[in-house]
């Protein structure tokens, strides 16, 4: 089977604090991964280099064999990328519609006009993702509609791989339970392996996905059920002294 | 007489479609303190050309030295915020340097030259109330160039607004994007403030964007250029009424909109 992502020895630093140091894995397709750890664990840095918008100050990355800075174009064709809710600007007066179209009329170039191709395509993903109103503004819509548009503009474009910065953050429990039912779906019926950076694991335990736990360093990759052990969690969370409910069942289960 | 008035209607509503083009995107991107800045940038710029124009006999015209300087300390605003301080930092040190400018340049320029002192005022207060044939030229060239390349980014635009690290992922060039659009609007600015004079400038740039956004449906260009024309026009027959220069007018009928909503939101 062929390594669909390969971090090798990446290091990253803003100024002189370090994001990343020499973090290290490699992910066989199909996968449905969770990176888990602290704040300023590298999560999100760890995204942007494999996205490309970061260049590695050491080590590589491939994706799918490919350099996300050297052959971005490829890499923005294999993949779909899905930002943190609390990055977006809301003030923005933008429609579903044309969020969602946005992620395929980027890959053409200007004028970027949306065809009637394009729009039935947007009614298609917007039907997998399970919204209707295309018309509406992005801001009337609630936490877990906006992030199945936001997954939905990274389904256009018909992505291998989605990568999905914090999925579950300002969800309340049952939507967060739903995007991580439909993250698996698409995994499962769709094949496209799923690569999220998450705080917790509680919304998609019971999927058994593969987890990767990120402090600067990768401490653990392996199955939820093997790597979410107390000597693996003490060095991903200084400072930890047991396993903590929400790592497993989710505190609001508790 | 007639002819005049109608040469002045037809100015100052391309100058508001001009203004409903950049206000806008100016509104949703977050950057009306940022059109500021150029404002104060376009009104060294200006004072600099009348400077060197009067003492060593350039002939540059003016808005052309005005757009350059404007242009480079919208880079320079743009740069300091990407790369060294928070934006309001940099617009604040932007103006900082745009307002030394104007006065050092304000003061020299009335040593050298008897009418330097009217020339500088224009760019402040604006022209007189009826337009010349070069003003309506200067104005509709302006509008022509700076309306359709808005139209051709503007979807670009707000979806770097809405997210930008995403917009990068797509693969859209998030720096030119925001050069162009700083580039047409210092254009746009120091074309509207050699007619309009910097204060009504501003005005005129925020106020249409602004109330497009709050009231208009989905925050439509349509509004934000319905207003901007209303505006000019409505602001040119109120200068003309009142005997005053038209950024008057437009200020006090900007003015007069601001606090209609004020009152229409407080009702609410």
């Amino acid at each position: 089977m062929s390594v669909k992502i390969e971090v090798h020895k990446v290091s990253y630093s803003y100024g002189l604090k370090a994001a990343l140091e020499e973090a290290s894995f490699e992910l066989d397709s199909p996968f449905f991964c969770v990176v888990m750890g602290p704040n300023g664990a590298g999560k999100t840095t760890l995204l942007k280099l494999m996205l490309g918008l970061l260049k590695p100050m050491r080590g590589y990355i491939r994706i799918m064999g490919h350099d996300p800075l050297k052959e971005s174009s490829v890499i923005r064709r294999l993949v779909g990328y899905v930002p943190q809710v609390v990055n977006i600007d809301h003030h923005v007066p933008i429609t579903v519609e044309e969020v969602v179209a946005m992620g395929a009329l980027s890959k053409d170039i200007p004028p970027r006009i949306m065809s009637r191709k394009i729009r039935r395509r947007v009614e298609e993903v917007l039907e997998v993702v399970g919204l209707e109103d295309s018309s509406c503004l992005f801001t009337e819509l609630s936490g877990g509609q906006r992030q199945r548009a936001l997954i939905a503009k990274a389904l256009i474009g018909e992505p291998k791989l989605l990568l999905l910065d914090e999925p579950y953050s300002m969800l309340d429990f049952d939507m967060r339970c739903e995007i991580a039912g439909l993250l698996y779906r698409l995994y499962g019926e769709e094949g496209i392996d799923v690569f999220l950076v998450a705080h917790e694991l509680s919304p998609c335990i019971h999927l058994d996905p593969m987890v990767i736990l990120l402090n600067k360093r990768v401490y653990a990759i392996g199955k939820a059920s093997e790597v979410l052990k107390l000597e693996n969690l003490k060095k991903a969370y200084p400072g930890l002294t047991e396993v903590p409910a929400g790592f497993i069942l989710g505190e609001d289960h508790a | 007489m007639l002819e005049l008035l109608a040469l002045t209607y037809v100015m100052a509503a391309a100058g508001g479609i001009l203004v409903g083009a950049i206000s806008l995107p100016l509104a949703f991107s977050r950057s009306t303190l940022f059109a500021l800045t150029m404002t104060h940038s376009v009104l060294g710029g200006a004072i600099l050309g009348i400077y060197l124009n009067s003492a060593l006999g350039l002939g540059v015209p003016v808005p052309i030295t005005a757009t350059m300087v404007s242009l480079i300390l919208s880079v320079l605003a743009a740069e300091l915020s990407e790369k060294i301080f928070s934006e309001d930092v940099a617009i604040a040190l932007t103006v900082a340097i745009s307002t030394t400018i104007t006065i050092i340049f304000g003061y020299l320029t009335i040593q050298v030259s008897s009418t330097g002192l009217s020339e500088v005022w224009f760019y402040v207060a604006g022209t007189s109330a009826i337009a010349t044939v070069g003003d309506l030229i200067k104005m509709a060239t302006a509008a022509i160039i700076v309306a359709p390349l808005m139209h051709l980014i503007s979807r670009e635009l707000k979806y770097i607004s809405f997210d930008k690290d995403g917009a990068a992922a797509m693969g859209l060039n998030v720096r030119v994007y925001r050069y162009l659009f700083f580039s047409l609007t210092a254009f746009a600015t120091s074309t509207l403030a050699s007619t309009l004079g910097v204060l009504a400038t501003h005005v005129l740039l925020a106020v249409p964007g602004a109330v497009a956004m709050r009231f208009g449906k989905r925050g439509s260009l349509t509004a934000s250029y319905t207003i901007a024309v209303a505006l000019a026009l409505i602001g040119y027959f109120t200068a003309q009424l009142l005997e005053i220069p038209p950024s008057g007018g437009i200020g006090l009928i900007s003015g007069l909109v601001i606090m209609g909503l004020i009152l229409g939101h407080e009702r609410r």
